[in-house]
Order: structure tokens, then C-alpha cells, then sequence
């Protein structure tokens, strides 16, 4: 959304309301839309009208007045309007103390459910079953809602959970856009709920009585402009119906619902936002009936949640009210059994559909007779949501349980399970037909085949239970001509004639593709965000379907993401909203037959599959497969980097524990150990000893398989730096240097980096210029690719290269003002850099920051301490005209409300000490207060700086923790000690982000922070947009031009 | 068992058969709605029809005999692409199959019915026929063209009251004859809220029975659109016109019409589900419509009648929705 392409005027600015003031006051709107930007976007707009800014600068809130905005998330306004258009709602009250929370708590009786008031995605969510729990959750609560407010509201767990994304206009027409009906009933939150559209188990008698209640509901909220999305909550025992919240904007859900109904909730919000009737807005998909009509489809529509457990072993694997999924992935299919499989498949969790995959925890021979323990494990984890609920309900199933009592666990509608159940006996039948040696022919009749694919069932499933190969069951799919063939999501379930290209596969008598005779490209996504992939790559995706637009050839989009903007039907000239395995990859090139396939921009996903399609023939436009490996490649990497003459920390690689020993002890401790083929640095770290190697060794080696460990050693204290490059294959381009602010050894995608540098000096970035150049001619880079340094001792390391874009890709774009993917497409097309005006680096003279964005907050007890595995979620930019303000605005953008005033609380381990001294003395001089651990202080003392000493946390009172709690701390800075860090230490970390104080874990990271409070102080933030800091890029460059 | 969908025009569909056994013949129509097979189902409306869903996924939530819109159903034959094995919600008293069997329906399943729905929109509605006998193309087609020729017979007399029935619930504000060409129960629970006292009246009571009942107004319900016996009707009404309050819903709407002298017409694809658009033409105000018909009034001769005015337009076809007479 901050591609300057899209805006008239840009701002990368940090969401606050002191920021969205001041750009208020310079470019002085009519109006604001609040409702498209998520619960953050509403916010904003509320306080702004709340202090006023909206009043003094004559600036309408338009889409959902902030009149509407308060009925909905104002909860005692809101339970009021619903009562009195007949609405029930859950049995509540409102708590602004504990104490209050425990009287209505205890007045309504267990389980209750507790939201803060104004938060982000049910963040400080919980329920609570005891009076213990009750206590404990109001206070968190309190603590993380804005305005200090929590709901105590009756518990609805168990009962169906229906949505509706609706939609009203300022002539008060209203239509539903669709239903969707949450399989994970009442007590998951529906972000992290596997969720069906349309609802499944809805009679046309209740679904009218949902209808009316959306319209009353709607209405009474007063959304004349927009849309909305509205919870309820249903008993499954006698269909007694109540509301549980209305967001009175655009959601995850209408996301979701746009992408599965084929109907642009945002677009047609916006043009209602400013006036314009539903009869007034054309179907762009039909392309000649209006908006104002209701979508139906005739397909099933699924859509399922990636998690990132693995990446917080701490923390406790279930699912609740708090939200804690990272990305999402949508099927499509003509039942619930197709939609379900394909969605497994999309999530990319290594499955291929709903078990029967070789991969199952559980086997189908501990699950005939199944032990008491086995069997309990199976029910707790059918009984308590987690994220392998669905495989659990699985193994319940065939160890015998039934669809009654896996209701009565999970109280997901039987209607679901019973389809899941009828997978598995389509299962059973197509291993009675199993293969004794793995080479001889398949026996399965054409008929049980094409059941088995019209219920979802991919190659590699059925290769699994036949006992054969993927390729196999592949080649007699096709001599039985049993095909995927491509249906339209056309918003009319086939009633008109459309002619917008959005297609899923199914296994259906008629093909409806009809792909042109013209030269196209297929550009493979990233599929659902996780941590380590997210919209970054989305934005690379799209960018690319732009230039092919541009340069005239059809651009085709393959994608399973519903939160992108890849998968807008308008982004590419044909969208295929599929699952991105080969098998779905080849289906599609089949049909499409294009000219080449580009596997550079969607991140790790397409990449893997890249050496399976050229060994298949296909065309990978861009950088050659063969030099992706040489990248990728451990052994062949080295060679190439002796060869080149570069430097590389040294390495090995080892297979057991006795040849880790025997690396690790020839390049010398500390060594960095990582599994190969892993994305986002999973189960890589740092180790000091052998003992911590041992252990270690085995837990990566789980991870990677049949693949070595690799063993590094580690710079410790280097500085780190990222370079994003982009080649035609004879000249190579510099995107943008990148300096970590964090030093080596935390992963590059949680830490914050500057562009330009702001420490290296010039001789190591010209050695650094040449070590890329030298890498990119050596691997005829012909495209994008990023490469990772560490300097240290004034060397310059190699760490790593990645012939592809790089997460950093988007931010180098805005910030060098030159759209890096978009011309690299153009190349890969044959285009030369030359032809595209880009001659030269750019180096901006703004500073821009790029700061890590984490969900901590969402799992509680999990430390907060950055290392080479990633964590964060996402990512924001600061831009200003100096480093200092540019990393506070990063860091403000990412939530650190940084102080003017007060007290620091310091403790860092040994070695941070004498660096410390100097920032301390620095904070001193900016006013601030010290607080200290013993350790620290005692070192700040020597120096003469003048620090409070606080007690260890079980030596005395009041201590740090009490502190925080009173609010009388407004900045941690704070090191960790050790690999296993001190429980002291945790303990602060985790109530750090419980009060959303400041924080930071890293001395560079302090000293940024306190350089910027520096800044902050001797004058105010000011705001500048993204495309004057463009403008000024243009002239700068021109100037250097004509200087040479 | 097997069973097949073959259309007039020699397009064959393949599937299994469902509900009873056997063979019927009759036109067929598409509905897009996604829920609402057993009201659709026992609508007399559809009497004749071979119905397709064009939902995929039918029978989730199983019958229960509060949602028959009639005493029984009327379809010739329904098409379906997947029956639910099993049904789920706290109302249902049976299952689709069942209620299929008791009521001696043929039906066929697992058919591709997207692409029938492509074809029928390309094609426009036609004859069709299941059978779970023969798949003798030419058999099948002979069966048809007889069925074409045959002269068909009226179905008003079994579908409306034999008698006046009379209801009234609470205190009623107005008094209101129906004149039954095939009312539907949702109608009447709607007509019943709006605090009416409703009287049904066969679809052949004469119109000077009609005003001899004193009504503060008339409604022609909706019902069968191609019947015989609607010839009649219109005659009749048209000794009603300007000597009471006169609404006509869906074919009762096309019935008045005629009566007024306007022409109806047949479209290529009825409209025929939930989410149909209706604008008035005076303003940006409409309202979204279930529809189930295959004809409309022909706007032409709609125009030549006096002192009408058409006050909801069909927003997706520009076809009449509404029309208000003086």
C-alpha cells in the first residue's frame, strides 16, 4: 500500500496520532478513511476525533462515521444499541478495575470470556474458568486495552460461530457480500479458526434470520458508506442466536470474503465512503450488472491458518480468543473434502492433504489398538483447540471414535467431521489397492481414481497409500484422462456470462480456462505469510505483473494467500487461486502453456520447486536454476567463493555429533549451527561449548532430515550487512547497502537495518561493492539478488547469497525510489538495464530505517530476546533526514512509545559494561534517572554516574518489576547473559512487553535508541512524503550525472 | 444406480440416481440460491420443473416439515451435484433422501452441474429428462418431443384451496383476499406480520364472489407461470380491475398484467434465486429479491396501458420488477 505508485501522495510515517496530525495540518484533507486500515486505522480516527484534530482541521471520518466507530467498539454503547434493536448479546459487563471484573465475573458464573477494550486482534483475550484465572486475566486485560477497559462476558464456547460481511450504502441499500461459518466453534479466535463460506449448517430459515440481523445491525451502528463485518454466535442445541461484535470496517474477513465470493468489498466500500450507491458501482467481474446484488458461488470455500509454534517452543501450543496466527491460505473446490485437502496443501506445513501422506505423527498401525495413553493424548488434543486439531480429529477418527463423540469434544458441527470421515474411508478403499514393491504398476480402477481426485486427494497422497511414485500416478491419471480442469469464481454461480479470469481446479467435466493463444508469464506466489515470508515477496509477485502488463505479455498469477494483493482478480491478467505444490504448478502450465515460469520473487516457496520444473522442462525466465543451486549449494558455494577470491567465515559440515566435535574444535568455538534447506533461520544457533553443541546437534538434525548441519564460525560482534542487487546478466546494479543495527549473530530478518550505512567507511564498501559485483557476473545474475556480510577486524565475510528477491526488496524500493522488481521482470524478459534508465547506485541522502515487528504479545512467558532464528512478524519504515530521527521513527512505528523524561532501567551482561558507561552518561545528560542492577550499577558507579541499585528480584522490594507495574520505568535496556539466560532476566523481558515499555536487548539497538531520544529532544518529528523525498533522489542523482 | 440428464438437445449428463427411481420429464431451471432446497422443493411454483441447484453441497442441514412451503413437493425432477451423507442442525427431523423417497422424487446427484448451468445460460432453458431405465439417447429424445406435443393439463385445481380458508391471527388491520395460484407459506407468514386477516380463495372463485367478500384489497399470489388454467384467471380478473386494491406477486404480478392488457414474455434464463436487485426508478433506493420466474411483462405493451407506472426495475436485465397500476 506504500508503493508510491498507488497514492497520489505517500507517507511512510509512524501511525500515531502526533504524525497523522501533522500530516492533517500540511495537506489538509476533506476527508479520512479509516475503515480500510484495520483495527489501527480505526483507532487513530477515534482519538484523532477524541482530541479534537478532526474538529480544528474540518475533516470528515467517512466510511464509518466516528459516531459509528464508538457504537461498535465502545461496549457499553454497543451492548446498549443492540438491546434496543432486539439483538441479544452474551450476559456482560464492563471492568475498568479488578475489582469490578470480579463482581460482574462472579455474577455471570464460569467460563467467562474477557476482551480489552480497542485491541488488535483480541491481543489480551482469554477465558477464564476459575476465580484464580479471573483475577489474573482482568489484569492483563486492563493493562492491554488503551483505554483501561475489559468485557466480562458470559462464555458462548461450543456454539457455532457465523459471520457476515455486509455492506450499506448512503441510500440505505444493504446486501450481504456472504456468510462463513467458523469449523473451530465459539473460543477460537476466528483469525486463527479454520473457517468455511459459505456457512454450511445454516437452514434458509436461520440464514434469513441472519440476514435481518445484519441489516437491523448495520443500520443501528449507522454504517452508510462501507461495510462491516458481524459475528454471531449460535447455539447448536436450540439455534438461539446472539451478536458477539461488529467491526464496523474492513476486516481479515472481508479479505477473505472478497477473495472467496470474487467481490471487491474494498474497492466498492471506498466509492460508498465517498457517496456513491451500490446501483452506481459497476461488477467489474460480470462487467454488466451492478454492486448492488448479493454474490453466491457454487464451490466451497476454505480457509486455514499458518502457525509458528515451532518458532516459540515456550510457549503453550493452543489455540483461544488471543490471536496468534502469522498468515493464512485459502482453497477453493466444488465440495468441502476437496477445499479442505487443497487448503492443507497451501499452508505449506510439509502435508499434502488431510493426512495419508507418509508424514502422519500417528501410524495407522499404533492406531488399530491404540494404548490408554495414545488414546488420551488424541482426545485432549481433539478436546483443546490447537493448531493439529484437524489431524487429531484424524487419528480419533481411526482409532475408532465417532463423529458423536468427536462432537462432543470439540463441539465442531458433525457435518464436518462426518466429510472428514468420509476422506478417510475413500482412503481405505484406495489402499486396498496398494503396490507390494514400490516399481509395479498401479492397479487402482479409473473410477475409485477420479473419486479419490474429486475429493481433494493430491498425486503424492495416493502415491503413499499405492506404494508408488508421484510421477506414476500422475501418468495414469492422464492416460485415463483424469484432469484438473479450471472453474470461474464469477460472483453468480454461472447465471451470467463472465469475463474476469479467476479460476480454481477441480475435477469436473468441463474446462473453462480457455487460455489465450498470447505469450504469457506465470509468476509463482509466496502462499500464506509466515515469519521469514510475508507480504514482502507479495509485493515483489505484483510488481512483476506489472511490468509484464507493461511490456504487453499476459501476466498469470498462482497464489493461495487471501490477505494479498497478489490474488486481486485486477493484479495480473489471470489469477489461479491454488495451492503452490507441483503438482498444482504443472496442471496450470499445462493448460497455460506459457513461456516461462518466474520463481524469483515469491520467497523460499517457488524457489524449492524450481530445479522439479526445469528437470520438467519448463522455462524458469530469470537467473538459471543451475546458478540458484550453485547458491544454494553448500559445497558448490565455496568453491565459488575461493574461487572469486572472497572470504567466508569458515565452516563445515557434519552429519553426527563426533564430526560437529571435530569442526567446531578446527575453526574454534563460538560456532554458529544450522540445519541446511531451512527458511527464516529455524533451529539455527549460536554455540559457546561443546556440551551446548551435543545437545544441539540433535535437535537440528531432527529438523533437517536427511541433510548434514552446517557449522560456522561465528563473528561475534561483526557488523552485518545486507545488499540487494539487481543484474541483466552482463551489468550489475547496486539496489542498496544496508547496514545492521543489531551486530551479527540475530537474523537478518529481525533486525534493523539503515540505508545508506551510517558506520562502515568507504573502504569497506568498496570492497563490499566489488565482492557483489564479482558474485553477481560469477552467477550471470539476471534479475534480483541479495547477499549477506559480516565485517569485523575491518574484513568483509560473505555469510550468504541468494540469487532471488529479498525480503528487503519492497524497502529498498521506497527508498532509493526506483521499483527494483518491477525492472527485473522487464529483464528477465530480455529488457537490459541500460534500457531501463537505471545506470548508476543510488545512495539517498534521507536516511531510511527498517525496524523488526514481533508478536510476543501474543504468547506469554516467551523471552524477547533476538537470535539467528526469526521472530518477527513484520516490518516498518522510518525515513528522515538523519539517521537519529529515522531509526525513532522506526522505532515509534513499531510500537516503542519512546520517553522525553524519566527512568532507564539498565543491566547488561559483562562484556556490554564498558560500552555501557558511555551511553549511561549520555542518558544522565538527557535527564534521565538510572536504574540498575547490582552488576551494572557497580560498573556505572566507577565512572562516576550516579545510578539507584535494585534488588534481585527475590532478594528484596520493591524491585524492577514492581517498578514497571507503578509505571516508573519508561526504558529497558537490557542484554541478555548467556545462551540460557538468568531467570531474572526473563522475567523483566516478558512484564516489558505486558506494559508495553520501551525495550532493548542489544547495545547497538541502546544505542540508537538513546541517540534518536537525543534528536527527539532538541526538535520535534516532522513529516515529509514519499514521493518529495523522490523528487529530491531525481534531482541529486542528476546533479551527480552532470558532475561526471 | 446410475441415472442420466439428458436435455432436449441431445446434451447427456451423467450421475447417480437418488430418491425414487424411475423417469420424468420437464423443463429445466437453474436456482443459485445456497440454501433453501426443501422450500424450493415443495414451492408449487415449480410444479413440472426439473430443478437444479446450482449449490454443490445439498442436504447438509437435512427436512423438517415446518419448512414445506406446500403440502408436498411438486418438482418433476432435481438435479444435485453433491448429496450430504449426513445432515446437521438441532430442526431436522429427516434426511434429504428420505424426504426424497416419501415424496416419490426423482433426483440425480454427482452431476456436473456448473457446467450444465453454463450450458443452459448459453442455451437457454429447455426440455430435459432423467432417467434411471435407459440411456438410449434416442429413446430419451422421442420421450421428449412426445411430451412436447402432449397437451398438458392444469395444475391450479390440485395446487390452490379447494375452499375459502380463512386466517386470522391477533387483531388484524386489514382485510385481505388471496386469490391461491399457489401461495407459499413464506408468504403467507410475511402477508400475516404485516397484521392482515387473510382469506384464500380458490383459484377460480368468481370475481364477483371476490368483491361480494367486502376485501380492503387482493392479492394474486405467485404459482405456476405456464398453466392452462391461467387463461380463466386473467379473464376474471380482469372484472376486478379499478373496483379494489389489486397486488400480484411473481406470476400473480403476470396474471394482472394480462389483465390489464400487457403482454408477458419468456426470458432465455429465468431469474431464479436470493439475490436479485430491484431499483425504483425515481431514486438510488431498492431492495434485493428472491425471484423464481421465467417470464416477464413485456415492457412494450406494459407502456401502451394506461396510468401505469413501473416502480422497480430488475437492476441486473433492466426487466420489470414492479409496476404499480392506479
Amino acid at each position: 500500500m506504500t508503493d508510491p505508485g498507488l497514492a497520489n501522495v505517500t507517507y511512510i510515517e509512524p501511525l500515531t496520532v502526533e504524525m497523522v496530525t501533522k500530516i492533517i495540518a500540511k495537506e489538509r484533507p476533506d476527508a479520512i478513511l479509516p475503515t480500510l486500515g484495520g483495527q489501527t486505522g480505526l483507532n487513530l480516527a477515534f482519538f484523532l476525533m477524541r482530541k479534537g484534530i478532526l474538529r480544528k482541521y474540518g475533516v470528515e471520518s467517512i466510511g464509518a462515521s466516528v459516531e459509528a466507530i464508538s457504537c461498535a467498539e465502545d461496549r457499553e454503547l454497543f451492548k446498549k444499541a443492540m438491546q434496543e434493536i432486539g439483538v441479544d448479546v452474551p450476559k456482560s459487563g464492563i471492568a475498568t478495575s479488578v475489582e469490578e471484573g470480579m463482581k460482574i465475573g462472579l455474577g455471570i458464573g464460569f467460563p467467562l470470556i474477557l476482551r480489552p477494550a480497542y485491541c488488535l486482534g483480541g491481543s489480551g483475550g482469554s477465558i477464564s474458568y476459575n476465580k484464580e484465572e479471573l483475577e489474573k486475566f482482568l489484569f492483563k486485560g486492563l493493562e492491554a486495552s488503551p483505554v483501561h477497559q475489559v468485557l466480562v462476558e458470559q462464555s458462548v464456547l461450543g456454539w457455532k460461530e457465523i459471520e457476515f460481511e455486509v455492506m450499506r450504502d448512503c441510500a440505505d441499500n444493504v446486501i450481504m457480500i456472504t456468510s462463513m461459518e467458523n469449523v473451530d466453534p465459539m473460543g477460537v479466535h476466528t483469525g486463527d479458526s479454520i473457517v468455511v463460506a459459505p456457512a454450511q449448517t445454516l437452514t434458509a430459515e436461520e440464514y434469513t434470520n441472519f440476514v435481518n440481523l445484519s441489516k437491523k445491525i448495520i443500520r443501528r451502528i449507522g454504517i452508510s458508506g462501507g461495510g462491516a463485518n458481524i459475528q454471531f454466535a449460535q447455539n447448536p442445541d436450540n439455534g438461539h442466536i446472539v451478536i458477539i461484535e461488529v467491526n464496523p470496517r474492513l476486516s481479515r474477513s472481508s479479505a477473505l470474503a472478497s477473495k472467496a465470493t470474487g467481490f471487491p468489498i474494498a474497492r466498492v466500500a471506498t466509492k460508498l465512503a465517498v457517496g456513491l450507491t451500490l446501483p452506481e458501482v459497476m461488477n467489474q467481474i460480470t462487467g454488466k450488472t451492478t454492486s448492488f446484488f448479493e454474490p453466491t458461488v457454487d464451490y466451497c470455500v476454505f480457509k486455514i491458518c499458518r502457525f509458528t509454534f515451532e518458532k516459540f517452543p515456550k510457549a503453550e501450543r493452543i489455540l483461544n480468543t488471543s490471536m496468534k496466527a502469522v498468515g493464512e491460505a485459502m482453497s477453493i473446490g466444488r465440495n468441502f473434502k476437496e477445499a479442505l485437502q487443497k487448503g492443507i496443501r497451501s499452508i505449506e506445513i510439509s502435508r499434502f492433504g488431510f493426512g495419508a501422506d507418509g508424514k502422519d505423527k500417528i501410524t495407522d498401525e499404533m492406531l488399530k489398538h491404540p494404548e490408554n495413553g495414545l488414546m488420551k493424548l488424541i482426545k485432549d488434543k481433539i478436546r483443546i483447540p490447537n493448531d493439529e486439531r484437524l489431524f487429531y480429529i484424524r487419528y480419533g477418527l481411526k482409532a475408532g471414535l465417532s463423529t458423536n463423540e468427536i462432537y462432543k469434544l470439540s463441539h465442531i458441527d458433525p457435518w464436518f467431521i462426518d466429510n472428514m470421515k468420509e476422506l478417510i474411508e475413500t482412503e481405505d478403499k484406495v489402499k486396498k489397492f496398494r503396490n507390494d514393491k514400490e516399481e509395479d504398476e498401479i492397479k487402482i480402477n479409473a473410477d475409485l481414481l477420479t473419486l479419490a481426485k474429486k475429493e481433494g486427494f493430491s498425486d503424492r497422497q495416493l502415491a503413499f497409500l499405492l506404494n508408488s511414485k508421484e510421477k506414476k500416478v500422475r501418468e495414469l491419471r492422464k492416460k485415463h484422462n483424469i484432469k484438473a480442469v479450471y472453474k470461474l469464481v464469477d460472483t453468480c454461480a454461472g447465471e451470467f456470462n463472465t469475463r474476469q479470469p479467476y479460476f480454481y481446479s477441480t475435477y469436473e467435466t468441463s474446462e473453462e480456462a480457455r487460455p489465450s493463444k498470447n505469450k504469457k508469464v506465470v509468476i509463482l506466489g509466496g502462499g500464506p505469510n509466515r515469519i521469514g515470508q510475508g507480504i514482502e515477496f507479495d509485493y515483489c509477485c505484483c510488481h512483476a505483473a506489472y511490468a509484464l502488463k507493461e511490456e504487453g505479455i499476459e501476466s498469470i498469477m498462482v497464489n493461495c494467500n487471501p490477505e494479498t494483493v497478489s490474488t486481486d482478480y485486477d493484479t495480473s491478467d489471470r489469477l489461479y487461486f491454488e495451492p503452490l505444490t507441483l503438482e498444482d504448478i504443472f496442471n496450470i502450465i499445462e493448460v497455460e502453456k506459457p513461456i516461462g515460469v518466474i520463481v524469483q520473487f515469491g520467497g523460499q516457496t517457488p524457489l524449492n520447486l524450481a530445479v522439479s520444473l526445469r528437470n520438467a522442462g519448463i522455462n524458469i525466465l530469470g537467473t538459471s536454476a543451475e546458478n540458484i543451486d550453485i547458491a544454494e549449494d553448500r559445497e558448490r558455494f565455496k568453491q565459488m567463493i575461493h574461487k572469486l577470491n572472497l572470504l567466508q567465515p569458515e565452516n563445515g559440515t557434519a552429519f553426527t555429533f563426533q564430526e560437529a566435535k571435530e569442526v567446531a574444535k578446527r575453526i574454534g568455538y563460538p560456532v554458529l549451527v544450522r540445519p541446511s534447506y531451512v527458511l527464516g533461520g529455524r533451529a539455527m544457533e549460536i554455540v559457546y561449548d561443546e556440551s551446548t553443541l551435543e545437545r544441539f546437534i540433535k535437535e537440528a538434525a531432527e529438523v533437517s532430515g536427511e541433510h548434514p548441519v552446517l557449522i560456522d564460525k561465528f563473528l561475534e560482534d561483526a557488523i552485518e550487512v545486507d545488499v540487494d542487487m539487481i543484474g541483466d546478466g552482463q551489468n550489475f546494479i547496486i539496489g542498496g547497502i544496508m547496514e545492521h543495527i543489531e551486530e551479527a549473530g540475530i537474523h537478518s530478518g529481525d533486525s534493523a537495518m539503515a540505508l545508506p550505512t551510517f558506520t562502515l567507511s568507504e573502504k569497506i564498501l568498496s570492497q563490499i561493492r566489488e565482492a557483489s559485483y564479482k558474485t553477481a557476473k560469477e552467477l550471470n545474475v539476471t534479475g534480483l539478488m541479495n547477499m549477506q556480510y559480516a565485517v569485523k577486524d575491518e574484513k568483509v565475510y560473505v555469510l550468504e547469497v541468494n540469487p532471488r528477491a529479498s525480503r528487503t526488496i519492497p524497502f529498498v524500493s521506497k527508498a532509493i525510489g526506483v521499483p527494483l522488481a518491477k525492472l527485473a521482470t522487464k529483464i528477465m524478459l530480455g529488457k537490459k538495464l541500460k534500457d531501463l534508465g537505471l545506470t548508476q547506485e543510488i545512495v539517498p541522502k534521507h536516511v531510511s530505517v527498517k525496524e523488526s515487528v514481533f508478536p510476543f504479545n501474543r504468547f506469554p512467558g516467551v523471552d524477547v530476546i533476538l537470535g539467528p532464528e526469526m521472530k518477527s512478524t513484520g516490518e516498518v519504515m522510518g525515513i528522515d533526514s538523519d539517521f537519529g530521527r529515522a531509526y525513532i521513527k522506526s522505532q515509534i512505528a513499531a510500537g516503542q512509545n519512546l520517553p522525553k523524561k524519566g527512568n532507564v532501567f539498565i543491566s547488561v551482561r559483562d562484556k556490554d559494561k564498558r560500552t555501557i558507561v558511555f551511553l549511561a552518561k549520555k542518558i544522565k545528560d538527557l535527564g534521565f534517572h538510572i536504574y540498575a542492577t547490582f552488576g551494572t550499577a557497580q560498573a556505572l558507579e566507577k565512572s562516576g554516574i550516579a545510578v539507584k541499585v535494585l534488588p534481585k528480584l527475590a532478594e528484596g522490594r520493591p524491585n524492577i518489576l514492581d517498578l514497571m507495574k507503578d509505571g516508573k520505568i519508561q526504558l529497558v535496556i537490557n542484554t541478555p547473559s548467556g545462551r540460557i539466560p538468568r531467570q531474572d532476566e526473563v522475567k523483566i523481558r516478558s512484564q516489558v512487553i505486558l506494559y508495553n515499555i520501551p525495550y532493548t536487548t542489544t547495545i547497538s539497538g541502546a544505542q540508537a535508541t538513546i541517540n534518536g531520544i537525543e534528536m527527539l529532544a532538541k526538535k520535534e518529528l516532522g513529516v515529509k512524503s514519499l514521493q518529495e523525498y523522490h523528487k529530491k533522489l531525481k534531482t541529486q542523482n542528476s546533479k551527480l550525472k552532470t558532475k561526471r | 444406480m446410475k441415472a442420466i440428464l439428458m436435455l432436449e438437445d441431445g446434451k447427456i449428463f451423467t450421475g447417480e440416481s437418488l430418491g425414487k427411481e424411475g423417469e420424468r420429464i420437464g423443463e429445466v431451471i437453474l436456482n443459485t440460491a445456497v440454501v433453501g432446497y426443501q422450500e424450493m422443493m415443495t414451492d408449487p411454483a415449480n410444479v413440472g420443473k426439473i430443478l437444479v441447484l446450482t449449490y454443490p453441497l445439498i442436504g447438509n442441514y437435512g427436512v423438517a416439515p415446518k419448512f414445506n412451503e406446500s403440502k408436498r413437493v411438486w418438482l418433476a425432477g432435481l438435479v444435485i451435484k453433491e448429496k450430504s451423507r449426513t445432515y446437521s442442525n438441532w430442526q431436522a427431523k429427516m434426511s434429504l433422501d428420505n424426504f426424497m423417497k416419501e415424496q416419490n422424487l426423482v433426483a440425480i446427484s454427482q452431476v456436473d452441474t456448473r457446467t450444465l448451468t453454463v450450458h443452459l445460460r448459453q442455451k437457454g432453458q429447455m426440455l430435459g429428462i432423467i432417467s434411471t431405465y435407459t440411456n438410449s439417447p434416442k429413446e430419451l429424445l422421442s420421450k421428449m418431443e412426445g411430451f412436447r406435443k402432449e397437451n398438458s393439463v392444469s395444475k391450479l385445481s390440485e395446487i390452490s384451496v379447494k375452499k375459502t380458508v380463512r386466517l386470522i391471527k391477533g387483531k388484524a388491520k386489514y382485510k385481505i383476499a388471496v386469490l391461491d395460484l399457489g401461495i407459499t407459506q413464506s408468504i403467507i407468514r410475511q402477508l400475516e406480520t404485516l397484521k392482515f386477516s387473510l382469506a384464500l380463495l380458490p383459484y377460480n372463485t368468481k370475481a364477483q364472489d371476490i368483491l361480494k367478500l367486502k376485501p380492503d384489497g387482493l392479492i394474486i399470489s405467485n404459482g405456476p407461470e405456464q398453466d392452462k388454467g391461467l387463461e380463466d384467471v386473467v379473464s376474471n380478473v380482469k372484472n376486478l380491475i379499478n373496483r379494489l386494491p389489486i397486488l400480484g406477486i411473481a406470476t400473480g404480478h403476470q396474471v394482472l398484467a394480462r389483465a390489464l392488457g400487457a403482454k408477458i414474455i419468456k426470458m432465455k434464463l429465468g431469474h431464479r434465486g436470493v439475490n436479485y436487485p430491484v431499483q425504483n426508478p425515481a431514486c438510488y433506493k431498492g431492495e434485493i429479491t428472491v425471484q423464481n420466474h421465467s417470464y416477464v411483462v413485456d415492457q412494450d405493451s406494459l407502456s401502451k396501458v394506461k396510468g401505469i407506472k413501473i416502480t422497480g426495475y430488475n437492476l441486473n436485465d433492466r426487466t420489470i420488477g414492479l409496476a404499480l397500476a392506479p
